[in-house]
């Protein structure tokens, strides 16, 4: 069985392992009890019939005494699955021999088993999973599987219940948005192997509705990532007992998939068009400083392109606007001469304290902007400018925001108006340049009707919705106080994600 | 300025005054006037340079204000600029549209105006404010190149330099604060502009000359993050918990509000403290954009009409301006709380009048121009009217 970008895997909690590991857990009712021995027959598979989900990972091992019983009672689910074309992965964390794991997964008939941190050689095909920040980036796993990622939205938006967490906010009083894409992004500019990411809905007290579904899945699918589906609690219990509002909450996940998996294959290759290249090793402190930036520059709706160390020489600036290099320790001579020819023909270097300075100073009417570049000693260098952080860079979040103002956002490419908690959004072209998509966020029910602005004009464009039969053609219109064209979005467009296709 | 009662006389008399008890003793009559010009105009650009020049002409003249002057001007971009009434810019809605920026810095600068600073606090923005224009997609460079010496400063960001703030007193020690501290920036001006939408607010129900300037207390120091030593080093949201309601004191550097037993509302604090603002700090030209507008509050909300009046009103004394603005709105602005518009709020015109800064009598006012009946647009009567709330979404 071959696990290829296609492939939509599910995790599948049931039986006795997962029996054992949620009664330890403070409020486990007896319907989630009913419901993870449900899901454990073969019947269960009704749920997710016609649904574009083609691979179930299934708890197969976690070092406890039900690890037995568990393989012993999930045969017959495993039969069916195969029966329906349904490939299984054994999931396998905690204290576990892994020789045996592979062993009595391969004497099962499972396709493939998932374990922690496996670097062994094994004939069996096995997933190498591990958190993030220990990415198994060189492993010989058929797939990229990372755990450790965030449930997609405003964070704390989804834990209404007593006791529990308000909604957050950033340094200036934006909602906090969690979101996984940039990790995505970073997986699949190093590998090129399908991009798994795993993480489970919030637990107990939440609300988790068909929207919080649908964001969660495109926030992996934007970048060409694929969350390994994981359903909340009530919703599995909810499927298990034939609750219609269940059902249609499941439909709409299944929609949003088959969007992503079937009707948009050709997207998940579209290249970002961001304008400014992170450079990094992305490894230890490094990781959480670039990372960091990347993550917080997708908040800000400032389009980066993680661009990794090893593969700099060969990765062309072109189209960039801006480079920042923020590791600790100064790049190989060969790279920092390619960034500084980069600055030398007009694009704008961001680095820390240790780049040393070079150019002509910037002052008054020269300088980009009063204020903006306080931290920064900013020269002229050629065609470009360099701007050296005056002190170490420590902090990811105003890094962030000091890029996205010494980049300037006269370069947005795009941005949505009545989107009332937006970012993340991702403006990607097709390897050929003919098209282009806009994926838009919004985190929260927008203020009013949308605008999407943006910088440059299309030849035509069409709004596409989850659920929907068909795209709407847009028409677009001069952006009222500046440059660029408006599209305005239909009153009905209030999804969390909307899809914007562009001719180029 | 010939028919303006002289500030600084009136003052005078002031002082005398509040040793008997200003508080309780208006000197209404006594307060300054000057005319204030009311144009229709039906579009931005060209027609409003022309109708503006025009009008400035007939309040005395732009080159007596600003010749060899520093000038500010106080610009209206409430809240972060991503909101938007349906689909319309927002200067065509609820910000000072960015065509009557450009014209009145042109005109300005031929009236030899010898720098023209552009200044707002803009929301939740530790960036320059042309930054903060280009998020909103607006060219910054046109209102650079309008005239020859301009400059666009985030006054909620500390000043650059030594001194990045300067305290103004108000006079007979204010209402609500005795001083406000503002970014040195509008220090440095010799002449201070207020512009603004003609437009109705939630909390302080309108907003003119005088309510914009509120906009100009910086969120370092009067916002929800204020530091309570020294000022935050960003403003961090709005101005709710110092402003509205009065649940902390601002910054050390600020003085702390006269009496804290005060009621904490809004609608009481808001006109008094936006009164004190104008008193302390004053405004020598106002421009009220009500080409286009919306009704019904200062932001977009399911409860606003987009309208367009097609008027303009200008003057040189901000509570002389706001009160025509207001009778062209359908408002009296002699009304008293409890009345249209002032249902939640007390009429800031009231307090500004009390610190003499200007009347807010009508029939004392001179208005040159259209005359109100011609350029009445009842706010109210035309959201009620034809209601046309956004389209649900």
């Amino acid at each position: 069985m071959a696990f290829s970008q296609s492939t939509v895997p599910m995790r599948w909690p049931s039986g006795p392992l997962d029996i054992a590991r949620q009664s330890k857990v403070e409020g486990f009712t007896p319907a989630a009890r009913t419901a993870l021995e449900r899901w454990h027959e073969p019947a269960a598979l009704d749920f997710i019939k016609n649904s574009p989900v083609d691979c179930l990972v299934i708890s197969w091992a976690g070092g406890l005494p039900e690890d037995a019983a568990q393989q012993k009672t999930i045969a017959p689910l495993v039969a069916e699955a195969h029966k329906r074309t349904l490939s299984v992965i054994g999931w396998v964390d905690g204290k576990v021999d892994s020789t045996a794991a592979i062993a009595s997964a391969k004497a099962a008939g499972l396709d493939a088993v998932a374990i922690e941190g496996f670097t062994g050689k094994s004939v069996f095909p096995v997933i190498t999973w591990a958190d993030r920040a220990k990415t198994p980036w060189d492993a010989a796993s058929p797939v990229l599987a990372v755990t450790d990622n965030v449930w997609t939205g405003v964070r704390g938006a989804t834990t209404p219940a007593a006791g529990e967490e308000a909604t957050e906010a950033g340094p200036t009083a934006a909602p906090w948005l969690d979101f996984n894409s940039w990790f995505v992004q970073l997986a699949r500019a190093r590998v090129s192997k399908p991009v798994w990411m795993l993480f489970d809905p919030p637990g107990k007290g939440a609300v988790i509705t068909a929207q919080a579904y649908s964001l969660a899945i495109a926030d992996q699918e934007s970048r060409g990532g694929r969350w390994v589906l994981s359903l909340d609690e009530k919703l599995r219990a909810g499927l298990a007992s034939g609750d219609a509002a269940a059902q249609k909450i499941w439909q709409s996940v299944s929609d949003t998939i088959t969007f992503f998996a079937k009707q948009h294959v050709a997207w998940r290759n579209y290249k970002c068009a961001g304008i400014v290249g992170v450079i990094s090793n992305y490894t230890g402190d490094n990781y959480e400083m670039s990372g960091e930036i990347l993550n917080l520059s997708g908040r800000r709706d400032l389009l980066c392109q993680p661009i990794w160390t090893s593969r700099a020489a060969t990765t062309p600036f072109t189209g960039l606007k801006a480079l920042v290099y923020a590791d600790t320790a100064k790049p190989a001579p060969a790279l920092r001469t390619k960034m500084m020819a980069f600055v030398q023909q007009g694009g704008l270097l961001i680095t820390g304290p240790g780049w040393g300075n070079e150019g002509v100073a910037l002052t008054g009417a020269a300088a980009p902007q009063m204020y903006d570049v306080d931290r920064y000693d900013v020269r002229a260098v050629g065609k470009g400018r360099l701007a050296v952080a005056k002190s170490e860079l420590l902090d990811p979040w105003e890094v962030a925001a000091d890029v996205n103002t010494l980049v300037s956002y006269g370069n947005d490419l795009f941005k949505f108006f009545n989107s009332s908690s937006t970012g993340c959004n991702y403006y990607t072209v097709a390897p050929d340049g003919k098209s282009a998509v806009l994926h838009g966020f919004s985190f929260a029910p927008p203020r009013g009707v949308r605008t999407a602005w943006l910088r440059d004009k299309h030849l035509g464009a069409k709004l596409w919705t989850i659920g929907a039969a068909a795209p709407v053609p847009l028409k677009p219109v001069p952006a009222e106080h500046f440059s660029g064209e408006e599209y305005q979005l239909p009153a009905g467009a209030i999804q969390n994600y909307i899809a914007l296709e562009f001719e180029v | 300025m010939s028919n303006q009662i002289d500030r600084r006389t009136f003052l005078a008399g002031l002082g005398a005054a509040s040793a008997i008890g200003f508080a309780t003793k208006p000197l209404r009559a006594a307060a300054p006037v000057a005319p204030v010009s009311v144009a229709k105009c039906a579009s931005y650009g060209s027609e409003f340079v022309t109708t503006a020049a025009k009008m400035f002409d007939q309040i005395g003249g732009l080159g007596k204000l600003v010749q060899g002057k520093t000038v500010g001007i106080k610009i209206n971009l409430t809240g972060t600029g991503d909101r938007r009434w349906d689909y319309y810019g927002s200067g065509r809605s609820y910000w000072t549209h960015p065509d009557t920026v450009a014209g009145v810095i042109h005109l300005m600068d031929k009236a030899g105006a010898k720098r023209i600073r552009i200044l707002e606090g803009a929301m939740s923005w530790p960036y320059s404010l042309a930054e903060f224009l280009l998020r909103a997609n607006w060219d910054p460079k046109v209102l650079l190149s309008a005239g020859s010496n301009v400059e666009l400063i985030n006054t909620n960001m500390p000043y650059p330099g030594k001194k990045p703030y300067a305290t103004f007193k108000v006079p007979n020690g204010g209402i609500i604060f005795p001083e406000i501290v503002m970014s040195t920036a509008y220090s440095e001006c010799d002449v201070m502009v207020s512009m603004s939408k003609i437009k109705e607010h939630s909390a302080a129900a309108i907003t003119l000359g005088i309510k914009n300037m509120f906009g100009a207390t910086p969120c370092t120091v009067y916002g929800n993050k204020a530091g309570v030593d020294e000022p935050f080093p960003v403003p961090y949201g709005g101005r709710q918990e110092i402003m509205h309601d009065g649940s902390r004191p601002p910054t050390k550097i600020a003085a702390a509000e006269k009496d804290p037993k005060t009621p904490r509302q809004s609608g009481y604090r808001l006109p008094r403290i936006i009164a004190d603002i104008v008193a302390a700090v004053p405004v020598h030209l106002t421009i009220l954009d009500g080409i286009e507008t919306i009704t019904g509050a200062e932001l977009p909300n399911a409860n606003t009409k987009f309208v367009k009046p097609n008027i303009l009103v200008i003057g040189t004394n901000v509570v002389n301006t706001d009160a025509v603005a207001a009778a062209v709105m359908g408002f009296d602005p002699m009304a008293s709380k409890g009345t249209t518009p002032f249902e939640r709020a007390d009429n800031n015109l009231q307090f500004a009048e009390q610190l003499g800064v200007g009347s807010r009598d009508l029939k004392q006012i001179e208005v040159v121009g259209t005359p109100i009946k011609d350029a009445l647009f009842e706010f109210r009567k035309v959201r009620a009217a034809t209601p046309q709330p956004i389209p649900k979404a």
